[in-house]
């Protein structure tokens, strides 16, 4: 990976095209300005895995998988309940 | 009453009340505007979210606070915006917004429900959207609890 130290007010170049923009520094966030052609798509890293993460969901389960799952759930959901009943006796 | 073709119970009717508008969609389905949430008795706790235009694509969901009860919101202005939620605080999760991780079930691996975006609906407005939760660290592919 290659690091530069920038201020604000200073920018980057990648290619001819593309010119990243430092606009402002605060203690624990950057304000950044991109120029890029349109057809290169800029967004959030966290946009991208999403869009990722919901392709995969999209094509996820057959019901019988689905089913084990449930099952799993209702089991871990109970077990939990009787644990928690185990740390806080009733009073009888 | 109209009816919807689901990808998991054929065709379904449905009240115009229990649809929800996704202006925007969700990233990479941007074009699937409408989605209706149907649970059902047997698969509890899931939610299945359908997509009123494509039969094919429907998600699977947990409540966000079934995976984690101390879940908390961290949305963004501009969302809070297009949700139409009040811009100076977080909304409430149950009374006034719907907040559910979509499920991914990858054969061989354990399911995982993504935290860092969950779908949020103002319950009020009946608007939704996927919020990337902005300042957090929770995580878009957490195992879901139950082994």
């Amino acid at each position: 990976m290659l690091l530069i130290r920038r201020r604000a007010g200073e920018s980057i170049l990648i290619g001819e095209e593309i010119e990243i923009q430092i606009l402002e520094v605060a203690p624990n966030r950057v304000k950044i300005g991109i120029v890029a052609p349109p057809s290169v798509p800029v967004m959030r890293k966290e946009a991208h895995l999403t869009r990722q993460q919901n392709q995969a969901a999209a094509c996820t389960p057959d019901t019988d998988a689905l089913a084990q799952l449930v099952k799993k759930l209702t089991v871990f959901s109970l077990e939990k309940a009787k644990k928690q009943d185990e740390n806080n006796p009733k009073i009888t | 009453m109209p009816q919807v073709h689901t990808k998991y119970f054929g065709f379904l009717e449905y009240m115009p009340d229990n649809l929800y508008d996704f202006p925007a969609g969700i990233p990479g389905f941007e074009e699937n505007k409408q989605f209706l949430f149907i649970d059902q008795p047997v698969t509890k706790p899931l939610v299945y979210m359908q997509s009123l235009t494509d039969p094919g694509l429907c998600f699977v969901a947990l409540p966000i606070l079934c995976v984690d009860p101390e879940y908390r919101l961290h949305i963004g202005p501009e969302d809070l915006k297009l949700l139409r939620c009040a811009a100076d605080r977080q909304p409430r999760i149950g009374d006034e917004v719907l907040c559910l991780a979509l499920l991914s079930l990858a054969e061989q691996q354990p399911p995982t429900v993504n935290m860092l975006a969950p779908v949020v609906v103002n319950l009020k407005t009946r608007t939704g959207l996927q919020a990337i939760q902005i300042d957090t660290e929770y995580s878009h592919k957490q195992e879901v609890p139950c082994s």
